[in-house]
């Protein structure tokens, strides 16, 4: 009896072992692909260990991709091109390409494995974009939705970009939140302060990040980021800018105004704020003392909607009809959108009409 | 009752703090699948389908989208504006691609309700008939909803 | 008697369905029919892992528990073989075939605790077949599997769009159609015996 029992469990174990060893190595033969090397630009070769995706694998060699998912496959920003050796494109894959990138070997990098020796093209001023660290010494409070961060850089201690680009703040984990989040907010404040940067950060009803901003952070706080991303900047030509935002699109435009007044340029530039009313107006003085520091800089606040409390007698409803205030030669016009992809549409369009060239237009869309 | 790992997933996205900061479910402890049947149910005995509803949503929420700027106003009672926020909402229910990040306020003055809905909210009722569990920020009970959008 | 594989393989689709003669695999049947698509996925994943286990689990029944007499062992080994095989299987996709992982991948944990693949590996002992006959019956028996969810499914997909008493709600109309899908399939008894 003794003896049957002893068996019994010796052979179950012993089978069990058998097979259990069996998956190990076949984990150790599948899953180690070895070093591989990922060749970036046909310029720059990584060596790595592969088995993790090619989002992290840079990330690991501090080449920051954009990603607001934390490559979950669900933002679809963290495209690059793929030369060879990525694989099959996966059906997570697919609804984020369109079918000239499919054409085009572009791929989400969150999604695409390094397995074997990869070739990649991606931007050169991804290199530019690093992790930094800093301390918000100043919250002000723009309007009953907005507010305007001012973040002291630690680690490093400098940061270089262009007017109109963006970053990725990071919100911790906090209150009920188990996880850490990214998300973009354009760069307020001019690229000549390299040792802080100003986000301006509007609420999104039931947003994990600007809910942290708004309701949990402090002056003093450690917060983190990366950064500068986009392609939103200015032209450097002679013609007019026509510069047109609404709500926190504000930002960019700050700091490129910023930047322009720092140079004392006297390119002609008016600057068209469409707001809802009074109280979404906001940083008006600072304009009105740029419309006086630059001679050929006019400000252009519009309210759609004035109530009677607004007391306004200034410009109402659509942006676009006062363009005309402005406007003097379309051949001779820039024009840099950032706001709403409705508001874009429908000034992209409008300009289009009054004939200036679609190629003139920068923006930058919040969709 | 045992979840697939997709269900659990789902699940998963929906809580607190994950997708967005109060999650889909709210204050709600029914299983997503129990809150979508009682309200598909109910949704019966209003006498409209999910299509009906998300292609009324859908046909507001352009309007306002294509207004920008402050709100308009249709049909003489119904005021409705779009607000838009940089990036994209992704649906909990692991369906691949992004909605617009924003938010739709619908308010009607024939009966003075005011819903608040996203680019989500219409997709998720057309697709999985999902109005969110009670006490969450995007909460459409399908009784107020069908007030405010056909009344 | 010697029953020809082919009839085997039709036999266990139609007229000996695993699941609505015998019952089996039931857990992910309910739970995983909600939606076509996933049923279909988790369906072709079922019929591949209970054809190849159902081989293996013959190899090792008549070359191991046999030869050692321990075939009253034949339970706790054919899971854990089957638990092993599930495993490799997914990490030889995730591996070789990265666009078949991510249609079937989530499925195949799942399978290791459907009951259907033991019930046939242990069918197939009770009833003395040969090599070819098993891996008919493993065959038939998973495409019989994905016939089932894939007609629940169907049927619960159009159930979704109509009035449900409260008390009916979920599996408890699932257990009805299940049930009233097994007297149909009744209709098939009689034509061929396999057991």
């Amino acid at each position: 009896m003794i003896t049957t029992i002893l068996t019994t469990i010796a052979i179950v174990g012993g089978m069990a072992g058998f097979l259990a060893l069996l998956l190990v190595v076949a984990e150790m033969f599948f899953a180690n692909y070895g070093e591989v090397i990922i060749d970036i630009n046909g310029k720059r070769k990584l060596k790595v260990k592969g088995g993790s995706s090619l989002l992290s694998t840079l990330n690991e060699n501090k080449i920051y991709l954009a990603s607001a998912c934390g490559g979950r496959g669900s933002c679809g920003f963290c495209k690059c091109k793929v030369r060879s050796g990525g694989g099959p494109l996966l059906p997570t894959e697919k609804p984020f390409l369109s079918p000239d990138e499919i054409k085009d070997n572009v791929r989400l990098s969150c999604q695409v494995k390094v397995k074997e020796d990869i070739a990649i093209i991606i931007p050169e001023e991804i290199f530019n974009v690093r992790q930094f660290a800093g301390v918000v010494s100043k919250i002000e409070d723009h309007t009953y939705d907005i507010k305007e961060l001012t973040i002291q850089l630690t680690q490093p201690t400098e940061i270089n970009f262009k007017a109109g680009q963006y970053v990725q703040l990071q919100s911790p984990r906090y209150g009920k939140i188990k996880q850490k989040v990214s998300r973009a907010y354009s760069i307020s404040s001019s690229p000549d302060h390299t040792d802080y940067i100003q986000l301006i950060i509007r609420r999104v009803p039931d947003g994990i990040c600007t809910t942290w901003v708004h309701d949990f952070l402090k002056e003093g706080d450690e917060v983190s980021f990366t950064g500068p991303f986009g392609d939103f900047f200015i032209q450097d030509t002679r013609a007019d800018m026509l510069f047109v935002a609404g709500g926190s699109g504000k930002a960019p435009i700050k700091a490129m105004l910023e930047y322009l007044d720092a140079r004392n340029s006297t390119r002609r530039m008016g600057y068209f704020f469409g707001a809802r009313s009074r109280k979404d107006l906001y940083l008006d003085d600072l304009f009105a003392t740029w419309e006086k520091s630059m001679r050929n800089f006019a400000y252009y606040p519009v309210l759609s909607q004035p109530t009677e409390q607004c007391e306004w007698d200034g410009r109402c409803g659509y942006v676009m009809p006062y363009f005309d205030e402005f406007i003097q030669d379309v051949n001779n016009t820039e024009a840099y959108l950032c706001g709403s992809p409705g508001m874009i549409a429908a000034v992209v369009k409008y300009l289009v009409s009054k004939g200036i060239p679609k190629e003139k237009i920068y923006f930058d869309s919040f969709a | 009752m045992k979840e697939t790992p997709q269900e659990k997933r789902i699940h998963e996205n929906m809580k607190a703090g994950v997708m967005c900061a109060k999650g889909f479910l709210g204050s709600d402890t029914r299983h997503f699948h129990e809150i979508i049947e009682t309200d598909a149910a109910h949704l019966q005995t209003l006498g409209y389908t999910r299509e009906e509803v998300a292609d009324r949503m859908q046909a507001l929420t352009n309007a306002a989208f294509e207004a920008f700027m402050g709100s308009i106003t249709l049909e003489e009672h119904l005021i409705v504006e779009y607000t838009s926020f940089r990036g994209k909402l992704t649906c909990p229910f692991a369906h691949p691609g992004g909605f617009r990040k924003g938010s739709v306020t619908l308010q009607n003055t024939r009966n003075n309700i005011t819903l608040c809905w996203t680019p989500l909210n219409i997709h998720m009722i057309r697709e999985h008939g999902f109005f969110e569990g009670h006490g969450s920020e995007h909460r459409l009970d399908p009784d107020i909803l069908i007030k405010a959008l056909f009344n | 008697m010697e029953i020809n594989a082919f009839i085997i393989f039709i036999a266990s689709i139609f007229t000996s369905n695993i699941l609505l003669t015998n019952f089996l695999g039931m857990c992910s049947f309910l739970s995983v029919s909600k939606e076509v698509e996933s049923s279909v996925g988790l369906g072709l994943a079922v019929v591949f892992v209970m054809t190849l286990t159902t081989a293996l689990n013959y190899v090792v029944y008549h070359m191991v528990l046999v030869p050692l007499n321990i075939v009253y062992l034949q339970y706790i080994i054919f899971i854990i073989v089957i638990a092993a095989f599930v495993q490799l299987t997914e990490m030889m996709l995730e591996r070789f075939s990265p666009v078949l992982y991510y249609s079937l991948g989530i499925f195949l944990p799942l399978i290791t605790v459907n009951c259907a693949i033991l019930g046939v590996s242990l069918f197939m002992i009770i009833r003395n077949y040969s090599f070819l006959q098993s891996i008919a019956f493993g065959a038939g028996g998973g495409l019989g599997w994905l016939l089932a969810i894939l007609a629940l499914a169907g049927i619960r997909q159009k159930v979704r769009y109509k009035f449900v008493p409260k008390g009916l709600q979920g599996a408890g109309l699932s257990m009805i159609i299940t049930g009233i899908m097994a007297m149909a399939f009744i209709g098939f008894s009689g034509i061929v015996v396999i057991q």
